[in-house]
């Protein structure tokens, strides 16, 4: 996940603790193993690369594709993780490089998640199309990370903190404190935040964006216009119930560009926006 | 772009990514569980062979006030029966001996080294520790005890200090306790190795009474214990850690065991009465000790070794390991052994010589003599859900008293003047 993990948890017996991260680092493999649209030959290779035939899926991905079909469908198509053509289009990696206008309009036309076709068993997407789970495959391992070691461990207070994506699954009666870094200077807290149960996610250009005659353009690219979104915020802190869903809350306001206070202040939600 | 009714989006998303997480949760009730009571029972029996059995309940509460505070209170109830050595040495003919109160008598049967059966007590003690972490360096401590039994009252005050450097990784302890003792026998105290009496050497009741008493003081007496401990943990990486503690011990007051007796003996090792003992009225205790604790892959690993000293000459050795292993997640089992070994007191003897000056202290208590002991002991806990957990504990445990030096008489090299004493251990405890 190229992002520094962390799991804290309220113990002193330093076995459990050990199994704890066995567990935590287990998961989070795992899911990247899986989901990894840079790992070749795992599902979401096989999907990118079935060239329009129907591929075999497990359960596990049958959810995380119902999952993105709602959040497809209740950002009203803003977030869609079939926006990998754009994104391969878009290179956050030093290049420095504004995509050809006519290179976003034809990949504009391979970005469609009301074209792929799929149960809870198969998939089937018109071929050139290609997914990328990356928009929530870190929220899910933080999730699904959380959620084992709560079941094993009901009453040890975890924090999984997968790169400031956290869930904290079992109450802590005083809380954790977590610190909200400060886009303007990286690696400082500018707020800080009590979590006693719950998730925080946070979406931002603060590490992944580029400046091209002074014009910034962050890592969040809106899948309808294939640009960065305007007036985006530095970034977006969202607490929720389960990080997943703090996490999309925060992609979605992102994507509201100027209007992602608002948006979430309709969420009634509790968050925090720095611009 | 319109996004759908907005006040829909969080809990739409929120029920959808429970139907995500949910695919692979595993259907199972937990019991609502208060994390700031934290309590531990157990039952414990403590059986030496043919001597002391002991039953005991404790119970321990612990109730945490916010993440600073924490206040731990312990009640432990213990009944104790059975025989302990009397002091005495074992004889080629039987012996007979004056209860401790001065009223009836008992007999110990040829060759059998002399227990006093009259051991019977119940004892409630009763102790709440008081624990502030003032801020992430600083942690202070202070502790109020209590135990009461038949002849013996026990008051105490303790207070520590703890401070952390180094990101935690090192902590500096230093703690202080005192404690008043009163000690009121059965019977009185016995004067400084004065001589038992027996009903038959006098003609009536009243001048049995009368000889007895005049062996005896009156009141009570009283002892004080001030103790002060500096220790340093330190982390060494992230399984290891080390602990070293030097401990100081202030002792004055009375220290005499009221119900332990030497035989006087001549040089053909034949026994011709006995005598009380005497201990002095001042110790001073010295103490180290190292730990170093360890995690491994599917275990907790300890060693430790203490070392003690104090001017009654005793000084005694201690080595102890636990091994604890997991077999799964909630099922453990562990490993103890320990090995202790002590030098006798400088008054210790085993008996008194009739043909020699009697010395102003003597014990022949083999609790102070020369002397080994080891444990070996087994473990079982089992974590059950909703966080509790059950163990099991059987300890046997070997004490082998040796002799000092001392030159053995006549008959007496026919009997076990230094019987080892053997007991088990037992224990069941329940957290919740």
């Amino acid at each position: 996940m190229a992002s520094p993990c962390e799991v804290l948890m309220q113990i002193d017996d330093e076995h459990i603790a050990m199994q704890m991260l066995n567990i935590a680092v287990d998961e989070a493999r795992r899911i990247e193993q899986k989901y990894s649209r840079f790992l070749q030959g795992n599902i979401v290779w096989q999907l990118n690369n079935a060239q329009g035939k129907a591929v075999k899926i497990d359960v596990e991905t049958a959810q995380l594709l119902k999952f993105s079909q709602q959040c497809y469908q209740l950002s009203g198509g803003a977030f869609d993780i079939s926006a990998g053509p754009l994104m391969n289009l878009w290179r956050f990696d030093g290049s420095h490089q504004v995509p050809k206008a006519s290179a976003i309009k034809s990949a504009l036309t391979l970005v469609d998640f009301s074209a792929i076709d799929f149960t809870d068993s198969k998939l089937t997407m018109p071929a050139a199309m290609s997914l990328d789970f990356g928009g929530i495959g870190k929220e899910y391992a933080v999730d699904s990370t959380a959620q084992q070691l709560s079941q094993r461990w009901p009453n040890i207070s975890v924090m999984v903190n997968f790169g400031g994506d956290i869930a904290c699954p079992i109450l802590k009666e005083d809380g954790w404190q977590v610190g909200i870094e400060n886009p303007q200077q990286l690696d400082n807290a500018a707020a800080q935040l009590t979590i006693r149960q719950g998730a925080l996610a946070t979406s931002g250009t603060t590490r992944r964006y580029f400046e091209v005659d002074s014009v910034r353009y962050g890592h969040i690219i809106n899948p309808q216009t294939g640009y960065p979104v305007e007036n985006a915020p530095l970034s977006v802190t969202v607490l929720g119930p389960n990080c997943i869903t703090a996490g999309m809350l925060s992609t979605m306001a992102m994507l509201k560009g100027a209007d992602s206070e608002a948006f979430l202040t309709a969420q009634n939600v509790d968050f925090k926006v720095f611009r | 772009m319109q996004l759908t009714p907005k006040h829909n989006i969080a809990s739409a998303l929120a029920m959808a990514s429970c139907s995500l997480l949910s695919y692979q949760a595993l259907a199972e009730d937990q019991a609502p569980v208060n994390d700031d009571w934290n309590v531990d029972a157990a039952i414990m029996y403590y059986g030496e062979q043919d001597r002391v059995q002991a039953v005991e309940a404790i119970g321990n509460v612990q109730k945490s006030f916010g993440e600073s505070s924490l206040l731990d209170m312990k009640i432990v109830v213990d009944s104790l029966t059975g025989a302990s050595a009397s002091g005495a040495v074992a004889q080629s003919d039987s012996q007979t001996f004056t209860r401790p109160s001065g009223n009836g008598e008992y007999t110990v049967a040829v060759g059998e080294t002399p227990l006093d059966d009259t051991f019977q007590d119940t004892r409630v003690q009763l102790s709440a520790n008081w624990q502030e972490i003032l801020n992430p360096d600083w942690t202070v401590n202070l502790g109020v005890y209590g135990s009461n039994e038949y002849d013996y009252l026990s008051l105490g005050l303790n207070a520590g200090i703890e401070r952390s450097f180094n990101k935690n990784n090192t902590t500096l302890a230093l703690s202080g306790a005192y404690t008043n003792d009163t000690v009121d026998p059965v019977g009185g105290r016995p004067i400084a190795l004065s001589e038992m009496v027996f009903r038959g050497d006098y003609d009536g009741d009243d001048a049995y009474q009368a000889a007895f008493d005049a062996t005896r003081l009156l009141g009570d007496d009283t002892k004080q214990t001030a103790d002060m401990m500096v220790g340093v943990t330190q982390i060494l990486n992230r399984n290891w850690l080390m602990q070293a503690n030097y401990g100081f011990s202030s002792v004055s007051g009375y220290m005499t065991d009221p119900y332990k007796i030497l035989s006087m003996v001549d040089g053909n090792g034949q026994s011709h009465g006995y005598r009380y003992e005497n201990r002095p009225d001042s110790r001073t205790k010295h103490s180290v000790y190292i730990l170093a604790k360890g995690a491994l892959d599917e275990g907790v690993v300890d060693f430790s070794y203490r070392y003690n000293t104090d001017d009654w000459d005793i000084q005694a050795h201690t080595l102890e390991t636990h091994y604890r292993y997991y077999f799964t997640p909630s099922l453990y089992g562990q490993l103890h052994l320990r090995y202790y070994q002590q030098q006798a007191a400088e008054f210790y003897q085993p008996f008194l010589r009739t043909d020699q000056v009697l010395p102003e202290y003597a014990s022949a208590d083999y609790r102070i003599g020369d002397m080994s002991a080891y444990t070996v002991g087994l473990k079982f806990g089992h974590r059950l859900s909703g966080g509790h957990e059950l163990s099991y504990r059987i300890e046997y445990y070997q004490q082998n008293p040796e002799n000092n030096g001392t030159e053995i008489p006549g008959q007496l090299n026919n009997h076990d003047l230094f019987p080892s004493v053997k007991a088990i251990v037992a224990q069941i405890s329940y957290s919740f």
